[in-house]
């Protein structure tokens, strides 16, 4: 594998890996070659012709997506002959390809335009008729337009190798075949829009999307997508202040171009109309709308009275507000109200992880390591359904690598298909299962294990000890809900632990409430919830509790509230999160929705009503405090801006932590819910998967 | 002092030769318009004030390719797409311009819109009275740039 | 049964039980030295096995002429996978109907010829795949397998010998391009007829990812005789580099169309004239496409041409599968063309874009052509489109397309000019008024 040959390419040296494709090995040197049909990272199939080119001694032009390089290879891929033939291609494309470009989605950031521009077929000696087939919709979000197709066959391959979905096929034969989805005239897949994105052409285009605009007309502002933790950077295409279409064509991120359809779509509660965008407080049992100095004079005065009386505060925290806010929000619990009563909805235990690794460097898994390591365990946790991009790389790295993966589940999910050995356990008594694959995992060179929420307290402790007594590298990715449940958790949103995992205890006061413990206080004065939905499930017992709710919507919480304050979401701020492999990204500010605040302002404005020494607070600010202050997070921040994700390596110091298994909870979300903000996602309801379940066959 | 015969006779022909060109412009077609009295008349090819156009059928030509928008040099063109559907079809495309304001605030009347349109569907007619003392009133909307239907006009006649 | 009289000329060697009462039978097979070979074979080692076919110059007669020694030692015998044989019965060429009439009168020929195959490449399972539209043989080839069975040819320990050996027939679905080998191995797996990218190729890995033996019939059927005759006696058949008889069917304007076996090099004109009877009415000859309609035209001044790889590849043609395609003086070669592209229009399977757009194009363009339609330009337009489309397909259906269209627009230049300005086809004229 090591051999490595010397070659010419138009004129220039070039030295390569034998073996390798003429198409990559050009491409690095700069020449480029073009293809429709070939795609990095998929099967190969020579079917477009585009990549035509000349190599001497062949007799005729050679597919360089198919050819292997040789040394002494001499390649030319500019000559007369390669143009010409490159602009016969052409031609018979556009034959039957509708010049409909006006009214096509994709004019504009099309390949097959580009190509026609570059080699100059445009002009037609095709006087028959075209063919003409009707536009199909396949689902909400897929339409097929089938003159338009070139059949390259991306989608088909995208689908069933990519996503392992098979939900794409062909038909017919000759100049009328066409694309097609197996089920029929419709689509049972996952939704993801894969096969729209990786379209050359206009032939498959958004339901969400068609038709509302050019691409040139739009502001493309690349973040992270809110929903799960998987950290998925979605380009969101903003036109005259609206959010109308999310991909990731430029393969930035670390998900290179892969969304699912949460990060596609899901971005559709930004502009629902049951958005709260004026405060509301509550008047004779009545919210009613009134005007923001107002709900923040009456919330800083409760504040500051219960605090004065050293009355009892309640504190919950978010999974998808931002690292800054997370950081500034328990500051301004633990400093200006001067109570540990904070904590968040805990979906996975990665606290007694952090503990039980013991500061341990590269002992955590990036989502990188995900496609590089030779083998994975996956435990307790419908990867494709609850982390379709840690599904996507795994499933990747098995393609290309011949990963070898190992599935403990309470039922069937989708890696078993390709997994080298799949084990059924109930939830809970996952480690038997575990143990029962010692000999081979032990086996393997290097391990990284993935682990859902049944893997909690004692047992999280228990299997780093068994991935110890492998004798191996192993790696270990602690499985959360939502895009920065892991930043809630190392940034201290918790009773018990101040920002990177140091014990409450240090600063000499006691651990405050847990989550529960909070609802459950019968003298709780005033419950602070930023963000999140605890009502959604237990009740309030404390009926004379002050409730204060910053969201965007009026959750259950929201309806119990005595004041609310319109948040902005994460797709209308700027700021930091960290998503599941504890890699940190920066997001930016796609749109503002007039009349919300993001929580960060939200805490300025009362820091400041309430005569606090600390606040206003800007993102940039509160970010370098973070590098400087908590442990894991000092990484370049020149490089975060320039949108990298760099992994956090937390906590050192850490003696011991109560370990709460009762707290540590999954929503348990498919691909088609997201918690509380789900239910305002229009486009995942609107699919017929929705919602789906989790380990169904 | 005796005047000379010839210089008469030259002072005669210079007076005769400027006045029979009095004479003539006289008696040929007037240049000058008599605008606001009467209406201005207009080179085939000014371009005025745009006109969203119609097809044979009554449907605007307008498929919100959004290409005026994107070659318009002042940015003065605003669109918004919609998808004609079965029950309404306002253009004979895949798509309409739902919203389609031009800013005469800022349009120069360069023409590059006329010519990026590839369905002929704007095209700059003669209208030239944009005068306003209100600014909002020179965005022009969708509805007081197309042409009206074809059968309305005739009615009308 | 047989379609046509056998001629004089012909010599029968692939076919000498035709017309035998009950041909397909293994007691008339086993009458006429049946198995006879493949008990030699047994007593051989595999490299025999294989340099014997080498001598005999035996070429594969699906229509490339690859020489099936050279193909057979290809396949990686010391390989841990199983190996298969395959046999190539999608006979789909227009004009080419020799395999059909193979597998009907002599199955146990081409069986024969398989079991060799598979001792010499260490293969234990053969499929024979058959034409959708070949049914009736997929029966007629059962009953040989089971026959074979049952005189323990086939199954395990074949006569004592420790060898073990299956044969199953797999029909296809309709599509021409089957039978390109790599789409056959496809669609035998049970996939969509598209062909495979190669290198590499078959022999190394072929059926289910494995080194496969892929021939034609007609080539498997040609094993027996090699073997029990030797290569040599079967080479000397031919000419040079071109062993043996093949089986030419011989359809068009002739008197007496059929599949006959000559040897390799004998004269086209003598082929049409003494072996097939001449032209029909009286008539003169135009042209001929020599094998099958992949292959380019030939006009009636350059058929006086030995029929073999080698010289009709000197003619800028090919002896492709052997069907001898005769057409006299009052055939429309812009219609010929058509005709030929509407053929390979619908018989594209899409993968490729020259070959899928390509043949659609042409076959609208002829069509127009044909209807008296077409402009000057469109002349040079139909020969270069087809030049686009040669060579730069994904698999050979796109040549195969292209060099008939190609040869027919310059040997028959005029005839296209002649259908230009709206003027009526010349020839369905005289065909109207002699009806």
């Amino acid at each position: 594998m090591a051999d490595r040959v010397k070659l010419q390419i138009d004129g220039k040296t070039v030295e390569a890996p034998a073996g390798a494709l003429l198409i990559n090995v050009a491409r690095q040197a700069g020449i480029d070659i073009p293809a429709f049909c070939y795609y990095d990272g998929l099967a190969l199939q020579a079917a477009c012709r585009m990549c035509l080119v000349e190599v001497e001694k062949a007799p005729k032009l050679l597919a360089a997506c198919t050819l292997p390089v040789t040394d002494g290879m001499v390649v030319r891929t500019e000559t007369a002959q390669v143009r010409e033939a490159r602009k016969a291609m052409l031609e018979f494309l556009l034959t039957n390809h509708p010049l409909d470009c006006p009214v096509c989605d994709k004019g504009g950031e099309c390949e097959l335009q580009d190509a026609v521009f570059r080699y100059g077929a445009g002009e037609s000696r095709f006087t028959e008729e075209k063919l003409h087939v009707p536009e199909a919709q396949w689902s909400p979000v897929v339409y097929y337009d089938a003159p338009r197709c070139i059949l390259c066959y991306r989608c088909v391959r995208i689908c069933d190798e990519g996503l392992g979905v098979r939900a794409l096929g062909v038909v017919n034969r000759g100049a009328t075949t066409e694309i097609a989805p197996n089920r029929g005239d419709h689509l049972e897949c996952d939704e993801c829009g894969m096969c729209i994105d990786i379209c050359p052409v206009g032939a498959l285009t958004s339901g969400i999307y068609r038709y509302k605009t050019r691409p040139w007309e739009m502001k493309h502002v690349g973040t992270i997508c809110t929903h799960c933790g998987d950290g998925c950077k979605t380009t969101l295409g903003v036109y005259g202040g609206q959010i109308i279409r999310g991909n990731n064509r430029d393969r930035s991120g670390i998900n290179d171009e892969f969304l699912c359809i949460k990060g596609r779509y899901a971005f559709d509660f930004v502009h629902h109309p049951d958005r709260l965008r004026t405060p509301l407080v509550r008047r004779n049992g009545q919210l009613v709308e009134t005007s923001w100095a107002e709900a923040l004079d009456l919330v800083a005065r409760k504040f500051s009275e219960v605090k004065a009386r050293g009355r009892k505060f309640g504190v919950i925290g978010s999974n998808r507000t931002t690292n800054e806010e997370n950081y500034v929000l328990q500051t301004f619990v633990r400093q200006g109200l001067g109570t540990n009563n904070l904590d968040h909805h805990r979906t996975g235990d990665v606290v007694s992880l952090v503990a039980a690794l013991a500061g341990r460097q590269g002992a955590l898994a990036a989502s990188a390591d995900l496609y590089q390591r030779k083998a994975a365990l996956i435990v307790a946790a419908d990867l494709a359904q609850q982390h379709p991009l840690l599904a996507f790389l795994l499933r990747a790295n098995w393609r290309h690598h011949q990963a070898r993966v190992y599935v403990v589940t309470p039922g069937p999910v989708r890696e078993d298909s390709y997994a080298v050995r799949s084990v059924r356990a109930p939830s809970g008594e996952e480690l038997a299962a575990v143990e029962s694959l010692r000999d081979a995992l032990a086996a393997e060179p290097e391990l990284v294990i993935l682990f859902g929420d049944s893997v909690k307290g004692e047992r999280v402790r228990r299997l780093v000890e068994f991935g110890d007594s492998l004798g191996i590298s192993v790696q270990y990715v602690c499985l959360l809900d939502y895009s920065n449940s892991r930043g809630a958790a190392d940034m201290g949103v918790l009773p018990d632990l101040l920002p990177g995992y140091a014990p409450v205890e240090a600063s000499g006061a006691p651990p405050g409430l847990t989550l529960p413990e909070m609802l459950d206080a019968p003298d709780l004065d005033v419950l602070w919830v930023i963000g999140a939905n605890p009502l959604a499930r237990r009740a309030l017992t404390s009926k004379e509790a002050f409730v204060v709710v910053q969201d965007l919507f009026l959750t259950e919480t929201a309806a119990r509230a005595d004041v609310i304050l319109p948040a902005a979401s994460a797709y209308e701020k700027t700021g930091t999160v960290t998503n599941t492999c504890g890699e940190v990204q920066r997001l930016r500010k796609a749109v503002e929705i007039p009349g919300t605040k993001s929580d960060l302002e939200i805490f300025g404005l009362l820091a400041r009503r309430m005569g606090l020494p600390f606040g206003p607070w800007r993102p940039e600010e509160v970010w370098e405090e973070i590098r400087a202050n908590v442990s894991g997070y000092n990484v370049p921040s020149a490089l975060l801006a320039a949108g990298g994700a760099f992994p956090t390596f937390p906590a050192s110091g850490l003696h011991s932590v109560r370990p709460k298994p009762e707290l540590i909870r999954s929503a348990g979300d498919t691909l088609f819910t997201s918690g509380t903000l789900g239910r305002y996602c229009k486009t995942l309801s609107s699919v017929r998967e929705a919602p789906g379940t989790l380990y169904r066959s | 002092m005796a005047v000379k015969t010839g210089d008469v006779l030259d002072s005669v022909a210079a007076i005769a030769k400027g006045l029979s060109v009095t004479l003539r412009e006289l008696l040929s077609p007037t240049v000058t318009e008599d605008y606001p009295d009467a209406p201005p008349k207009f080179q085939e090819r000014y371009r005025g004030l745009h006109v969203l156009r119609r097809d044979e059928q009554g449907m605007e030509k307008c498929v919100a390719c959004f290409l005026c928008a994107a070659a318009c040099p002042s940015h003065c063109i605003y669109i918004e797409a919609a998808e004609n559907t079965a029950e309404n079809r306002i253009s004979g495309g895949e798509r309409y311009a739902k919203v389609y304001n031009i800013d005469y605030n800022r349009c120069i009347f360069c023409g590059y819109c006329v010519e990026a349109c590839p369905t002929d569907a704007i095209t700059h007619g003669h209208g030239f009275e944009l005068a306003s003392y209100n600014t909002a009133a020179l965005v022009y909307r969708k509805e007081q740039l197309l042409e009206p239907p074809k059968a309305l006009t005739q009615a009308a006649d | 049964m047989l379609y046509n009289e056998p001629s004089p000329l012909e010599v029968r060697l692939l076919t000498r039980r035709f017309g035998l009462p009950n041909s397909a039978s293994i007691e008339t097979y086993l009458a006429t030295e049946g198995y006879v070979a493949f008990r030699k074979a047994l007593q051989m080692s595999p490299e025999q096995i294989i340099e014997e076919v080498k001598i005999s110059n035996l070429r594969g007669r699906g229509g490339a002429g690859f020489p099936t020694g050279l193909k057979w030692s290809f396949v990686p015998r010391q390989s841990p996978k199983p190996k298969f044989v395959v046999v190539n019965a999608d006979e789909g060429e227009p004009g080419t109907c020799k395999d059909r009439v193979l597998m009907e009168n002599d199955p146990h020929q081409l069986l024969e010829g398989m079991l060799i195959a598979g001792l010499a490449v260490g293969a234990h399972t053969g499929y024979i795949y058959i034409r959708g539209e070949y049914r009736y043989l997929i029966e007629i080839m059962d009953r040989a397998i089971e026959e074979a069975y049952q005189h323990g040819y086939l199954g395990k320990n074949i006569l004592g010998s420790g060898f073990d050996f299956d044969v199953y027939t797999h029909t296809g679905a309709g599509s021409y391009e089957c039978g390109e080998e790599s789409a056959l191995l496809e669609s035998l797996e049970g996939k969509r007829g598209i062909p495979r990218i190669r290198p590499p190729f078959p022999a190394v890995v072929g059926a289910f990812q494995c080194p496969t033996v892929l021939n034609n019939v007609e080539t498997f059927c040609a094993i027996p005789a090699i073997i029990r005759d030797g290569g040599a006696a079967f080479a000397a058949l031919g000419t040079p580099k071109n062993g043996g008889t093949r089986l030419f069917a011989i359809s068009g304007h002739v008197n007496r169309p059929g599949v006959y076996e000559l040897p390799m090099g004998f004269n086209l004109l003598r082929m049409i004239h003494e072996v097939a009877g001449g032209i029909r009415n009286g008539k003169k000859l135009k042209a001929v496409i020599p094998g099958g309609t992949s292959c380019p035209v030939l006009k009636a001044e350059e058929c006086d041409i030995p029929m073999d790889f080698d010289s009709l590849a000197r003619a800028k043609s090919m002896l492709g599968s052997g069907g001898v395609i005769v057409m006299d003086e009052d055939t429309c070669m812009v219609k010929v063309a058509l005709r030929i592209m509407k053929f390979y229009a619908h018989e594209s399977c899409g993968w490729c874009v020259p070959c899928r757009e390509g043949t659609l194009w042409l076959k609208k363009l002829l069509t127009r052509f044909h209807e008296g339609q077409g402009r000057r330009s469109e002349i040079d337009l139909i020969g270069g489109l087809a030049r686009n489309m040669l060579g730069r397909t994904f698999c050979p259906l796109g040549d195969a397309a292209a060099m008939p269209t190609i040869s027919l627009v310059e040997k028959f230049y005029e005839e296209f000019e002649a259908h230009l300005d709206g003027k009526p086809c010349p020839y369905e004229i005289k065909t109207a008024v002699r009806v």
